[in-house]
């Protein structure tokens, strides 16, 4: 019979129906689904072959001098544990770094952490670190929670939607949808991005601001609504602590001054301004167009400051939503697979986590991990000398991928398991075979705190197994732990390291999920974040200085490039790329550029060109369009043809890490 | 033939068709409505199903390479906007697909007549749920008392239940024109030289539209497929007409504006099919609309006064 599951491509977590597979296939959304009412994008209707796709891993291969042979799971497990325990043996426990993924389940990220920290090191990340670190990191400073303050449904509630750097129709179309109904019946739509993206048609104010000013923005925004005395001033007094601080920076941005960094007039800040602030409730969206730049901490704890002082926080229709990219990077991150964060974001340094040495019966690693894009950078130091992966591609996904490979080709032994023979896993030491989400047990958390279940509906093809199984037998062959009986047992361990998911119960969170904290206080979940208080007590304000991004244009490289994902593809394009439809949709590589620079470059719609960084050179297809404006370009990054992120340098954000995706500069050249 | 039978009779009917046949029927997966095997009558559960039974003849992604004859199949449960689809579609493609129609030939689709209107649903402005043509159609229209149009094809397995009496059948009839009654009328009849094709409606709905494929998946008249070779095989693959690349061709694409799309979606329901086949393609099951995360309505393309836009 059919089965309840949930999509595995955006964090909005939609509910699919899924028949079995003697019966016709296709799917459709749950109509009891609270997040998509039954709805789907063409992803979710159409992405879903590869989990049938003839090219799926079947067995454990061992790389041998470059040819991959069959190896049965017991060598292959036995490999691994022997592998690693040997390497920490030499070299110590932080000569390994462990790398898990927003794709897997709940369980499955803090079986992969808890692996990292019982075997001895911090060294645990996964592409978080590479979307939303800076929403962890800047909203737990601000507000003492990094994640969405309210649900789904409560955008019925929002008089105001505030979208920057969220392409929300493409990325999230489900929630894109949602503010396209309720603008529909007459809401105000506020859209700040660089690209004439699809909601920008429909909004009211289109600020088409430069990519990397949007400090200067949000602050020229804050000007307004000080000046004008627009802010909640009881909200202010009695939830909020550093005002005058805040005050003293942004006065400093006036929209006439602004306009100068941004490019976008005044009159337009000042609409918005006036707009957000006084047609409450007011929500914002963002994704990466904040997170992915070397101030992104400090650009979320500037969204948050805005909300802060409008009040437009724990009321229904108001909030924060960090788009989560990931189905599950929410929770991912829940379940601390961050080198800074143990399970329910404690701190590393903190002596809260004693409580861990407790639950898992050990000691704890008392030196900071490194993150995502440090581990390959210590590989190509010969620091880190094994790395075991699972579910990233990171020779497509990360930012200076050349050093990337670099530090993967230097390294001792490297584990990666996959549903597929990713780039990645195709450099491989031993490549294990994973499950997809249809073939296994366990939980997803959206992207609005939702746990929600999925189920073992299909059998893995040939012997790839579930990944929490797999990495179960590693880590109890390494005598880490006791072998688990199944993914419910992890589950409940979980309940017990993470207070905020101590009340959810297989039972309770299906067939609907219930939004954490799900708890002895809250123990149907909770809808509306932070509605009488904060964790942190107040909100902090926090006043931010506009930097200009780490690239600027020059005479030789005189375009702006920002990267991102098209509709119809997701991130590497492993999986979406083996669905012939959403193939057909977006083929091949491009780049977006403005019909003014093509006509300068003498640039044809459809040429191939090469496009320069200082970091690399790719050749790529010109598309032609004027979504784009004058003198910013845009490439997708999901093609292994012409990788986009060989021209990404490795310029951080010295808070979270996360290497700036969304300014480089670049020349073009036909 | 018509006849009539109880609830018991019902689950003997049941018995009878699933010694001849693999067995389907709906089902309920926590509230929602699905088709999925079946092996007892208690499992059927009589509703609106999330999706229509096109599956059931045209496969959503199969090889077409290689055919094999079809299972002798039985649908339980079928409402009578999705078995509509198949007669409307059987004038495009039965004889000439031979999957859709060998599949067709070896399945009977036993239709359960709604007896109240749905709350989106406007069949009755094509006619209503009591149709023509069908296989067997069961009409539930009071507790314990169901009325049956059976082809007599099927005879054999009435063998020993009673005929309908003239008051059953006028019941029911009354019952069918109480639903049309109760339904709002939407005036389809003439659409066909209403609907304009530079009307503002194909560019209101271009702006809205994230391009799901909702409207096209969800239909039970929709029967567009893409083929595409991967390896050995040859797969044939449910498409939709919103899309850029249905209709992207080397020399370009003669409809490159989503609006265009979207026009195209409903010329081909509302004008092209009824001037080649002398049909809508549409029953009004309204799953389009019931489907689409931003609301567009057939029902407006429908109701929508073209002359004074």
């Amino acid at each position: 019979m059919a089965q309840i599951s949930v999509c595995p491509y955006c964090g909005t977590g939609c509910q699919i129906v899924v028949p079995e597979k003697d019966e016709p296939f296709s799917v459709s959304g749950y109509k009891g689904s609270p997040v998509n009412n039954g709805k789907l994008c063409i992803k979710g209707y159409t992405g879903l072959n590869y989990s049938f796709s003839k090219e799926r891993l079947t067995y454990p291969l061992f790389n041998e001098n470059g040819n991959f042979i069959r190896i049965s799971w017991e060598d292959a497990i036995e490999l691994a544990a022997n592998k690693l325990l040997k390497i920490r043996e030499e070299f110590g426990p932080d000569s390994v770094a462990f790398q898990s993924s927003a794709k897997c389940t709940n369980e499955e990220n803090y079986l992969m952490q808890k692996m990292a920290r019982v075997f001895g090191t911090n060294n645990i990340d996964h592409c978080a670190r590479s979307c939303h670190s800076p929403t962890a990191l800047g909203l737990i400073n601000t507000l003492g929670t990094g994640a969405a303050t309210g649900s789904i449904k409560s955008l019925e509630g929002t008089n105001t939607f505030f979208i920057i750097g969220s392409n929300t129709t493409e990325q999230h179309p489900i929630i894109g949808s949602k503010i396209i109904s309720e603008v529909k019946k007459g809401k105000k739509l506020i859209v700040a991005d660089p690209r004439k993206i699809k909601l920008a048609e429909l909004a009211d104010i289109h600020m088409q601001f430069r990519p990397g000013t949007d400090v200067a923005l949000l602050n020229s925004l804050m000007f307004v609504i000080v000046k004008e005395k627009l802010y909640d001033k009881e909200f202010i007094d009695s939830r909020t602590e550093g005002f005058n601080e805040l005050r003293e920076e942004v006065i400093k941005y006036d929209p006439i001054i602004t306009s100068e960094i941004t490019g976008v007039e005044p009159e337009l800040v000042y609409e918005a301004a006036r707009t957000y602030a006084t047609n409450r409730p007011s929500a914002i969206f963002y994704a990466m167009g904040i997170t992915q730049h070397i101030h992104g901490t400090e650009n979320v704890m500037n969204v948050s400051n805005l909300a802060l002082i409008t009040g437009n926080l724990g009321k229904y229709g108001s909030g924060i939503f960090p788009l989560r990219g990931q189905n599950n990077v929410q929770g991912s991150s829940d379940m601390g697979a961050l080198a800074e964060f143990y399970p329910g974001y404690i701190r590393w340094d903190s002596d809260k986590i004693e409580k861990f040495a407790k639950l898992w019966n050990s000691t704890l690693p008392k030196k900071k991990g490194l993150t995502l894009s440090e581990m390959f950078d210590k590989a190509a130091d010969g620091e880190i000398k094994a790395i075991y992966l699972m579910g990233e591609n990171p020779l497509i996904t990360e930012a200076n991928i050349a050093r990337v490979e670099e530090g993967i080709d230097n390294l001792e032994f490297f584990i990666v398991q996959d549903i597929f023979m990713t780039l990645t896993a195709a450099k491989a030491d031993l490549v294990l075979p994973a499950a997809s989400s249809l073939e296994k047990e366990g939980t997803f958390t959206n992207t609005e705190r939702r746990i929600q279940r999925i189920f073992p509906i299909y059998k893995p093809p040939g012997e790839a197994k579930p990944d929490w199984w797999i990495i179960n037998k590693i880590g109890s062959r390494m005598n880490l732990w006791k072998e688990y009986s199944g993914p419910e047992e992890i589950f409940n361990e979980i309940r017990e390291a993470i207070y905020n998911y101590s009340g959810a119960t297989y039972e309770n969170i299906y067939p609907v999920g219930k939004q954490w904290p799900i708890n002895k206080e809250n123990p149907d979940g909770t809808e509306i974040l932070h509605t009488r208080s904060f964790p942190l007590g107040k909100g902090k304000l926090v006043p931010i200085k506009f930097n200009p991004p780490s690239e600027s244009v020059d005479g030789e490289y005189d375009l702006i490039m920002t990267t991102g994902r098209n509709y119809f593809h997701w991130h590497s394009g492993t999986m979406t790329r083996l669905s012939q439809i959403l193939e057909r949709e977006a083929p091949e590589p491009y780049i977006e550029i403005n019909s003014e620079d093509a006509y300068e470059r003498k640039i044809r719609n459809g040429q191939l060109v090469n496009v320069k960084s200082r970091h690399g050179e790719i050749r790529i297809r010109a598309k032609v369009t004027n979504l784009v404006p004058k003198g910013i370009v845009f490439i997708p990054f999901h093609y292994k043809e012409s990788r986009v992120n060989l021209l990404v340098g490795e310029n951080l954000d010295p808070i979270s890490k996360i290497p700036e995706f969304k300014v480089v500069a670049v020349k073009v050249m036909p | 033939m018509i006849y009539s039978l109880n609830a018991e009779e019902m689950a003997q009917l049941y018995e009878r068709i699933s010694k001849e046949f693999e067995t389907y029927g709906t089902v309920d997966i926590q509230g929602d409505i699905t088709f999925s095997r079946i092996e007892s009558y208690d499992e059927l559960r009589i509703g609106r199903s999330d999706k229509p039974p096109k599956e059931f003849l045209i496969g959503r992604n199969e090889n077409v390479l290689v055919f094999t004859e079809p299972n002798k199949k039985a649908v339980f449960g079928v409402m009578s906007c999705d078995l509509k689809g198949f007669y409307i579609m059987d004038k495009q493609i039965y004889g000439k697909d031979p999957f859709y129609t060998a599949r067709r030939d070896n399945t009977v689709f036993i239709n359960y007549v709604c007896t109240e209107p749905c709350e989106t649903g406007f069949c009755s402005s094509f006619g209503g749920p009591l149709l023509n043509d069908y296989q067997i159609q069961v009409i539930n229209y009071e507790n314990d008392k169901y009325l049956i149009y059976a082809d007599d094809a099927y005879k054999s397995f009435f063998e020993g239940f009673k005929q309908a009496s003239k008051e059953e059948i006028s019941k029911v009839e009354k019952l069918m024109h109480n639903f049309n009654m109760k339904q709002k009328k939407h005036e389809v009849e003439g659409i066909e030289n209403r609907i304009k094709w530079n009307s503002k409606l194909w560019d209101e709905y271009a702006k809205i539209c994230i391009q799901c494929g909702a409207c096209n998946y969800s239909c039970p008249t929709c029967y567009c497929f893409d083929l595409n070779d991967v390896g050995e095989e040859r797969f044939r693959e449910w498409d939709s007409c919103i899309l850029a690349g249905f209709t992207k061709t080397s020399a370009g694409n003669p409809r490159e504006s989503l609006a265009s799309r979207l026009r195209q979606r409903f010329y081909h329901k509302f004008v092209y099919y009824k001037k080649s086949k002398g049909e809508y393609l549409c029953t009004g099951c309204n799953r389009c609309t019931d489907d689409c995360p931003v609301d567009i309505e057939i029902k407006e393309v429908i109701d929508h006064d073209y002359n004074n836009e």
